[in-house]
């Protein structure tokens, strides 16, 4: 009862102010009695002071201010409303009729997002908004809004979908040509839904509620502005398509070229390393045959009692061996070199296609800039041609978009085909750029088990070495003995 | 010229035959249910705001004639019992619900929403013990205002100055009875008595078989002695302008009303008025029919002899 009666002086003192046209304070007042609100007693209070406002003379413009300080918000606003008894929400509603008309900036920045409110009252609320907007001196013809509002022709409550349809007639009254386009493209997209019938109906109704004799043209010329609108369109996307693929060509191209010098430089790499490992041979048979001078040099002394004429055949033998190997290793490196000479040429080769390939890219941005302008001109309308001929203009018009359309369309299935061998050519690419990495790997495995390799023919050699060092201080030592007992045979002898 | 309204009347009346007459009828139900169905409820704002019929008088036609709520327009319903609860609570409506049919449990769900479960259930089993001690709590306890009668065939509220009545055998109450004919001679027994047992309780209150209900209130000798014997000595006299310029033209607009209207003087010389009622008033139709009681008149009726009790008799006693 306190309650009850606080409220009481509270409304009362609003309603004074209001009538004393004190607006300043009876919003500030409106304020903090909202303000002061629980989450209970809120929607109570709310409506205390639209019932108040309702019965106003001035309520109108207290409400307009409320909204304008964002004491009230309309989104918040309408969904509490639904949850109140419908009279008092749709007398509401006739609250913000002169509002929705004079000053729709005030509620067509909420009016997408509440339609796409869970509460079937907020979305119908919503749309009876965008009615008293559209009757008024606005001219609603945002797309996008259009578009949610017409997505509500399928909306699971009738009474929403009745709405839509009436906000989509009084928006059609000044839009009428999106209004129709987008309808029409509505019905297409859903042209497989069940209840495609239903919707047919509704758009029909809605359409024909707002086309008259006067605004057939309108709606005519704007559908055939439309319909060269999206010729452009597609042949801009189609050019847009073209451009990339070439593009792509020319990346492709870039890509094989690189994969070329690549392998080139794994070739060269290879080479270098071969000949490497080749000096290192080399070296290794020099040090060879070194020691095998040395070991022929060491025999000479036990072998002073092999005639002559063996000693000179085997040193022959010996010599001949190691000029075939040298004539060998010559030959590899006159290999080498003819292979470095090949990649050379290569490398040249690449170059120049790579500046064809850049004159061929400039080449087409050229060619799309002057296509481009080319169906700029074509799809200029005829404004000065005579009006007997407009049919025969307009026919020979509608014959060449057909024609342009299946040109289109050609093109668009080569496009599509051109961009599947590109894929597959990129495919290619990224296996050969695989088995690329793979010869590296190889390469480099190979450059490590020729060093192995080495390594071991070098400790080969040191243990020849070794071995031979060893052999000389026993024979050293052996001579040496038989030298001491010789002496000491002599001497006792 | 067109076809008008009382040509079909004419016809439905006299020239019709069977056959033709249905089909007329059945014409104008497909257009009711049209309207009703699908014009009025399919936009719910004009449903509610602007109904396509005025004031939902095609809701009473329904409910009259006993159809359940199921083939009733729901939303239309939901709206009109909406109108009826803001209406009893005071706040902005589109229309006054004068004559408004509820169901009876809707009408107990607006005027005693914390017990309408109960009482629909102690209502319908005709447990008028439980109904009327809940009706009493409420009055005695929760500062509820309103009185209430029951009789055979009806319980009479009075919430304020309005009056709904709950019609027992048939399921729906009349809210805010203003235009309704009576259509007993018991509705205006039970209303009297109600109005009566508030307003002037010492006034006679007697029904005669199933003719008329006879109510006599009387003027003190000393308030007559008092008036001025000449209507052109009248001063300021509240009595003196009352019983020389009102009485006898608030009597000449009962005489429209009343069935008989006596004026005689007892052993002890007060004036005693006696007003003759029945369910038909002494008005005559075009069809020179008698119009039957209507609660508005019954209404006048009683405001007059509430203003003769309060400032004549009570004053005097």
């Amino acid at each position: 009862m306190e309650e009850n009666e606080k409220d009481l002086i509270e409304i009362n003192s609003i309603r004074e102010f209001v009538m004393a046209s004190r607006i300043d304070d009876a919003v500030k007042l409106i304020a903090l009695y909202l303000g002061d609100s629980t989450e209970e007693n809120y929607i109570d209070r709310l409506e205390n002071i639209i019932e108040l406002l309702l019965s106003l003379h001035g309520g109108r413009v207290v409400l307009r201010f409320l909204i304008e300080n964002l004491v009230i918000d309309i989104s918040s606003l309408l969904e509490n409303l639904s949850k109140k008894d419908s009279v008092l929400r749709y007398t509401f509603l006739l609250l913000l009729k002169t509002i929705c008309e004079n000053e729709c900036d005030l509620f067509l920045p909420y009016s997408e997002d509440l339609l796409t409110s869970d509460e079937p009252n907020v979305r119908e609320a919503d749309l009876q908004l965008l009615i008293y907007m559209a009757g008024g001196d606005n001219i609603i013809n945002d797309e996008s809004l259009i578009r949610s509002i017409t997505l509500k022709l399928t909306d699971e409550k009738d009474f929403v979908v009745e709405k839509a349809i009436q906000t989509l007639k009084a928006i059609g009254e000044k839009s009428p040509s999106i209004v129709t386009k987008v309808l029409t493209d509505f019905v297409k997209e859903n042209s497989q839904v069940p209840e495609n019938e239903e919707l047919r109906n509704s758009v029909d109704s809605i359409i024909k509620s707002f086309v008259t004799i006067e605004k057939i043209e309108e709606i005519v010329e704007a559908t055939e502005e439309k319909k060269d609108d999206d010729l452009k369109k597609e042949v801009s996307e189609i050019t847009d398509k073209e451009l990339e693929l070439k593009k792509k060509d020319l990346e492709l191209k870039k890509k094989k070229l690189e994969l070329a010098k690549k392998e080139k430089i794994l070739g060269e790499k290879s080479i270098k390393e071969k000949g490497k490992v080749l000096k290192l041979k080399e070296e290794l048979l020099v040090e060879e045959t070194k020691l095998s001078e040395e070991e022929i040099l060491v025999d000479k002394a036990p072998m002073k009692k092999i005639p002559k004429k063996l000693k000179k055949e085997v040193s022959e033998i010996r010599g001949k061996e190691i000029e075939l190997k040298k004539k060998g290793l010559e030959l590899e490196k006159k290999k080498l070199e003819l292979e470095e000479e090949g990649k050379k040429l290569e490398e040249k080769s690449i170059q120049e296609k790579e500046k064809v390939l850049k004159l061929k890219e400039e080449l087409l941005v050229e060619e799309t800039r002057l296509s481009g302008k080319e169906i700029l001109v074509d799809i200029v309308p005829m404004k000065k041609v005579p009006k007997e001929l407009k049919k025969e203009v307009s026919e020979i018009k509608a014959k060449e978009k057909e024609l342009q359309k299946k040109d289109l369309e050609i093109k668009k299935k080569k496009l599509e085909l051109e961009e599947k061998e590109k894929e597959l050519e990129e495919r290619e690419i990224i296996e050969k750029e695989k088995t690329l990495k793979i010869k590296e790997e190889f390469i480099e495995k190979e450059k490590a088990l020729s060093q192995v390799e080495l390594e071991l023919k070098q400790k080969v050699i040191k243990q020849k070495e070794q071995k031979i060092l060893e052999e000389e201080a026993e024979r050293v030592d052996n001579q040496l003995k038989k030298l001491s007992k010789k002496e000491k045979n002599d001497e006792n002898s | 010229m067109p076809l008008e309204p009382k040509h079909y009347l004419k016809f439905l009346d006299n020239d019709a035959e069977a056959k033709d007459r249905s089909e007329l009828l059945g014409l104008l139900d497909v257009r009711i249910r049209a309207l009703c169905f699908d014009e009025c409820e399919r936009d719910r704002i004009v449903c509610t705001l602007t109904p396509l019929c005025s004031k939902r008088f095609l809701l009473r036609l329904r409910i009259k004639n006993n159809l359940t709520i199921q083939d009733l327009p729901q939303f239309c319903y939901s709206v009109h019992k909406g109108v009826i609860e803001r209406h009893f609570r005071n706040k902005t409506i589109i229309y006054r619900p004068y004559d408004a049919y509820l169901y009876l449990i809707d009408f107990l769900d607006v005027f005693f929403h914390g017990d309408y479960r109960k009482l629909n259930k102690f209502i319908s089993l005709k447990n008028w013990g439980d109904a009327i001690e809940i009706f009493d709590d409420r009055i005695n306890n929760r500062n509820e205002n309103f009185s209430y009668l029951l009789t055979k065939n009806y319980v009479l509220f009075k919430f304020e100055d309005k009056i709904h009545l709950i019609f027992l055998n048939k399921g729906y109450v009349l809210c805010n009875a203003n235009r309704e004919n009576i259509v007993s001679l018991e509705m205006i027994y039970g209303l009297c008595k109600l109005y009566a047992d508030i307003y002037f309780p010492e006034v006679k209150l007697k029904i005669f078989g199933s003719n008329r209900v006879e109510i006599i209130v009387k003027i003190p000798y000393d308030i007559l002695a008092r008036i001025k014997s000449d209507a052109t000595e009248v001063n300021d006299s509240k009595a003196d302008d009352y019983f020389w310029n009102t009485l006898w033209e608030d009597l000449n607009a009962l005489t429209q009303y009343c069935n008989e209207i006596h004026l005689q003087m007892d052993k002890n010389q007060n004036l005693e008025i006696a007003l003759s009622i029945s369910i038909l008033t002494s008005n005559y139709l075009l069809d020179e029919k008698r119009a039957l009681l209507r609660f508005r008149d019954l209404k006048l009726i009683l405001n007059f002899i509430t203003r003769i009790y309060t400032d004549y008799y009570i004053i005097w006693v």
